[in-house]
């Protein structure tokens, strides 16, 4: 009899399961951004004066160590910046830090607290040890969303994903929540690179692991839990994908390389063309990546800009790249900060770089010597004029040694 | 759901500590207590995990351990809890099969089988089946209606309470393997085999010795 009773019960959980699972989304294509064509665009722009890159830095808060910087656009065409400051990376006082920068008069506002370790893990109820790495996304609601991580035990490989919301674009934010996102006591899963947005409305989230494996996923996000996720690598060799998205199907991911001496260290690439739900590796970008971060965008009138170090290893040299197109070279087009000359005690770490574009501006961030964070805005047809001059440069070149 | 689900969490998280005191208690001092003493008892200790304790600590005992636990599958809270508080077999006798072999022998090869990829191996991730797999769900239907089948019907209850609440997103995941898996079954679920084993061989070490011809 018990027999029968428990097959029954049985037969109701699986149909409240099926339920379930005939309410979930289908997989939707990506919000791909709508590309100008370059000739319409160089016709326009040879009008137009280039503005020269302007560069300041983000409100210092007295922290001995800043770093993992971050942008999003608010509503009203001002900035928010997302960074995480205490007396040493992985410190019990670190907080996560937050200012906006007003694009009239060009400045930063005052820096606030958006979340401290005590105040997570009393929302969270568990024990959190430090946080780190906020990234910032636009819900389908509007409201801004901001992605962070904390570490309950052990160091970064122990870390989780949390979120919380805004509605008032990141004056005041609702409790944090956790985002589940691995099997074994869901250790090790960190953020770093921007959200993209799916055509339904929810959001892509790169995201990364590096306990015993080091590689990519990509979480699909509705609201503030995962709903699926898709591997973009595996093994132990690349780790913080930045995806950029060409179409509604397709979209190329770029990594951090973590590999071992003896390979090669240049940015790892996977490529979809089904909107992320299956993603292939690719030949290597044939830039140097000393196991840093590297950020990018893909700009309305087609050209990729990636910002990394482009060195075997350290982080004392930061440059800008950029490609028109998917056939040609990434060429150099500014070299931000450079301390290769100076002797190896000497050299500084320019890293963890950050940059967003809205409209015909690109806004990068990234940690200066771990002691401040430089803010550089670009305007995207000096951006534009940078390349097409590389372009020029490495042609004329190329003729000179015929 | 939402506005109680850090409560809940910390409410099992607390009443699995409390519970593991009293098999201990039950354990070391070879006592065997009734049934609604263990139910009182571990609900008494419960409250030492789930209330803040105010002394040095910013949060109640039960948040440092789901700290670095997370939340438990719903499995291992129903086998711990109906085991430890509700079975009326003598939890000091170890050689007492509250659990069928079978179904710890599957729980170490499905763990086995589904960690390496879940953690890294390769492109496939067995744990994104969790989201939103019908097959999956057969799958794990059919297993529970085996257990039945195979006269362990409180597997096939536990495992059923487990889809139910994985499809009224009871927990913070909203995967299906959360319900079902975790490293610390598969801990007690290996253990428990290694000891069966064991167990074992000594018996037919000793049988042979019985019985040997001379």
């Amino acid at each position: 009899m018990i027999r029968v009773v428990a097959l029954c019960f049985l037969l109701l959980a699986t149909v409240l399961g099926f339920l379930h699972l005939d309410s979930h989304p289908a997989w939707a294509p990506f919000q791909a951004q709508e590309v100008v064509s370059t000739e319409s665009e160089s016709s326009h722009n040879a009008k137009v004066a280039l503005i020269q890159p302007k560069s300041d830095w983000l409100p210092d808060t007295g922290a001995a160590s800043v770093h993992a910087a971050s942008l999003i656009s608010l509503k009203d065409e001002s900035l928010r910046a997302f960074w995480f400051a205490g007396s040493r990376e992985g410190a019990a006082d670190v907080v996560i830090n937050s200012a906006v920068f007003n694009p009239h008069t060009n400045t930063w506002g005052e820096p606030t607290v958006v979340i401290d370790r005590i105040t997570a893990e009393k929302s969270l109820s568990r024990y959190i040890a430090k946080l780190g790495n906020p990234v910032p996304a636009r819900a389908a609601d509007g409201r801004l969303q901001l992605f962070f991580v904390t570490v309950s035990i052990g160091g970064w490989a122990g870390s989780s994903i949390s979120t919380m919301s805004s509605s008032d674009e990141g004056l005041t934010w609702s409790k944090p929540q956790r985002l589940i996102t691995s099997p074994f006591t869901n250790l090790s899963t960190l953020v770093k690179t921007p959200a993209i947005p799916f055509a339904d409305s929810r959001l892509g989230l790169p995201a990364y692991h590096e306990w015993i494996g080091k590689f990519g996923e990509l979480l699909r996000i509705d609201g503030d839990q995962v709903i699926d996720k898709r591997r973009m690598s595996s093994g132990r060799s690349a780790i913080q994908p930045l995806v950029l998205v060409d179409a509604p199907e397709k979209a190329q991911a770029y990594f951090r390389q973590t590999r071992g001496s003896s390979k090669p260290h240049q940015i790892p690439v996977s490529e979809t063309q089904n909107a992320g739900q299956s993603w292939q590796a690719q030949a290597d970008l044939p830039i140097a990546n000393p196991n840093a971060a590297i950020t990018g965008v893909l700009l309305s009138n087609g050209l990729r800009i990636l910002v990394a170090n482009d060195l075997e290893s350290g982080r004392s040299r930061l440059v800008m790249l950029a490609k028109d197109n998917l056939d040609t070279q990434w060429q150099t087009i500014d070299v931000l900060e450079d301390d290769e000359a100076l002797a190896p005690e000497q050299r500084r770490e320019f890293s963890y770089p950050y940059m967003i574009a809205d409209g015909t501006q690109v806004d990068l961030v990234y940690t200066w010597d771990r002691k401040k964070i430089r803010h550089i805005r670009f305007d995207s047809n000096w951006i534009k004029q940078a390349c097409s001059n590389a372009q020029a440069k490495t042609v004329s070149s190329e003729e000179g040694k015929q | 759901m939402k506005n109680f689900m850090q409560t809940i969490a910390l409410l099992e998280m607390a009443l699995t500590c409390g519970t593991l005191l009293v098999w201990l208690l039950q354990r070391n001092f070879e006592t065997q207590i009734s049934v609604a003493a263990r139910i009182i008892l571990a609900l008494l200790l419960a409250n030492l995990f789930y209330w803040p304790l105010d002394m040095f600590m910013e949060l109640p005992l039960a948040a440092y351990i789901r700290g670095v636990t997370g939340d438990l599958s719903m499995v291992s809270l129903l086998l711990l809890w109906s085991s430890v508080l509700l079975d009326r077999i003598d939890p000091r006798n170890t050689e007492a099969h509250f659990v069928p072999m079978g179904f710890k022998v599957a729980i170490v090869i499905i763990a086995f089988s589904f960690y390496p990829f879940a953690l890294g191996l390769g492109m496939l991730d067995p744990y994104g089946w969790g989201y939103a797999s019908v097959g999956f769900l057969i799958a794990v239907s059919i297993f529970a209606a085996i257990l039945a089948i195979g006269n362990w019907s409180k597997g096939t209850f536990i495992i059923a309470l487990a889809i139910l609440a994985w499809s009224i997103h009871w927990h913070e995941s909203a995967n299906l393997w959360d319900y079902l898996l975790d490293p610390f079954l598969m801990l007690w679920a290996l253990l428990a085999c290694i000891s069966s084993v064991r167990r074992k061989r000594r018996e037919r070490l000793q049988s042979g010795f019985l019985f040997r011809a001379g």
